[in-house]
């Protein structure tokens, strides 16, 4: 899912830090608007080291070695602060594990941070039409983890396949990033039951870590 | 008369066969050549030990790397192999790559050629103890914020 260095090229990878630049610019510009903004900065701070070493986890899916990404989860739990968690995540992961690269940070950060703020807007459905209860926030948890884990599915196939160098045998290349979409189809699930199951925990035990999100 | 037509016999014979062991030793030299074509093996495997089976790769010579010199699939473990042009010395890149994953080796062919080499990687217990210290920051940073709120 972490794209390296030397995959893209070099207009697409300034494209992708303009763009993280301004999504953190206006994720920023959120948090602080907050009545505390200071108040989330400990759960932020926990589930980013989650989000970080959560990707040197494998999971292998035959004929491929998977790992879950939680970006569904920390948009559901964080709210705007799921953006520069995952930036700073991505860096450390870029650094230490080596998995995405430092010149493809601004690429990866945009594959995993915007559909973790889709992930926030889908679990705040909970909230809409009637009272709030366990069965909602299990379901909308589930969607939040699921369709923010499967948009960057495709955003990663779609960036992969629109950018393919042409020296490469494209056939074989298409059909490898083919394959390792499908093997992230248990991923998508497994990822929404986790947000699912922590989110309806959370509600039974410490409610008031909801309420913001 | 006839012991010096003999004497003058002897000397051509001799004088023939001096002549013929050269040729004949010529006959039998040889003449080696050589030049040196270190092939360069290369593995390639996923951070989890998994080798990179079917992974394409390319490898760019120095005096042009923005045009792929050689492109091929690597085997079912991982490997190919492949003679640079000792003619361009220089460092050579080789990437390998599969479904948008890989990484580049720099490779340097002539003097400064070295036998192995690797491109990323750390230990499994430098991975950790480096994980260690980042979620220990994280962990501080929650710690330190949650003073702040209740104070």
């Amino acid at each position: 899912m972490h794209i390296p260095d030397g995959i893209l090229p070099v207009p697409v990878t300034a494209a992708g830090y303009a763009a993280t630049a301004a999504v953190t610019w206006y994720s920023l510009r959120k948090i602080n608007q907050q009545e505390n903004p200071r108040r989330e900065i400990p759960k932020a701070s926990l589930l980013t080291a989650a989000f970080f070493v959560v990707s040197w986890i494998h999971i292998p899916v035959p004929p491929a070695s998977v790992h879950l990404v939680l970006n569904g989860l920390l948009g559901a739990m964080l709210g705007y602060f799921a953006f520069p968690a995952i930036l700073i995540g991505l860096f450390f992961q870029a650094v230490m594990f080596q998995h995405g690269g430092l010149t493809t940070l601004g690429v990866n950060a945009i594959i995993m941070g915007l559909p973790a703020l889709v992930a926030y807007y889908i679990f705040r459905l909970r909230k809409s039409q009637n009272k709030e209860s366990s069965r909602k926030t299990a379901v909308f948890g589930f969607l939040a983890g699921a369709v923010a884990i499967g948009m960057s599915v495709v955003m990663f196939v779609v960036i992969l396949l629109t950018f393919l160098p042409a020296d490469l045998d494209v056939g074989a290349e298409r059909v490898a990033i083919y394959a390792l979409a499908i093997a992230h189809l248990p991923i998508i699930a497994i990822e929404g039951v986790i947000t699912s199951l922590l989110a309806v925990f959370l509600q039974r035990v410490r409610p008031e870590l909801l309420e913001r999100v | 008369m006839c012991m010096k037509w003999r004497i003058a016999a002897c000397l051509f014979f001799v004088f023939i066969l001096g002549l013929g062991v050269p040729i004949k030793a010529l006959a039998h030299g040889a003449k080696i050549e050589y030049t040196v074509n270190v092939a360069i093996e290369l593995v390639a495997a996923y951070d989890n030990g998994e080798p990179m089976a079917g992974a394409q790769f390319v490898v760019y010579a120095p005096d042009d790397p923005s045009t792929p010199w050689l492109t091929g699939f690597c085997d079912d473990e991982g490997r190919f192999s492949f003679v640079p042009d000792t003619s361009k010395p220089g460092i050579w890149d080789v990437q390998v790559r599969q479904a948008g994953h890989g990484d580049i080796v720099h490779i340097p062919i002539g003097e400064d050629a070295a036998v192995t080499g690797s491109a990323g990687g750390y230990t499994t217990l430098q991975i950790v103890l480096m994980a260690l210290c980042v979620v220990w920051g994280t962990v501080g940073t929650a710690l330190y914020f949650s003073r702040r709120r209740r104070a």
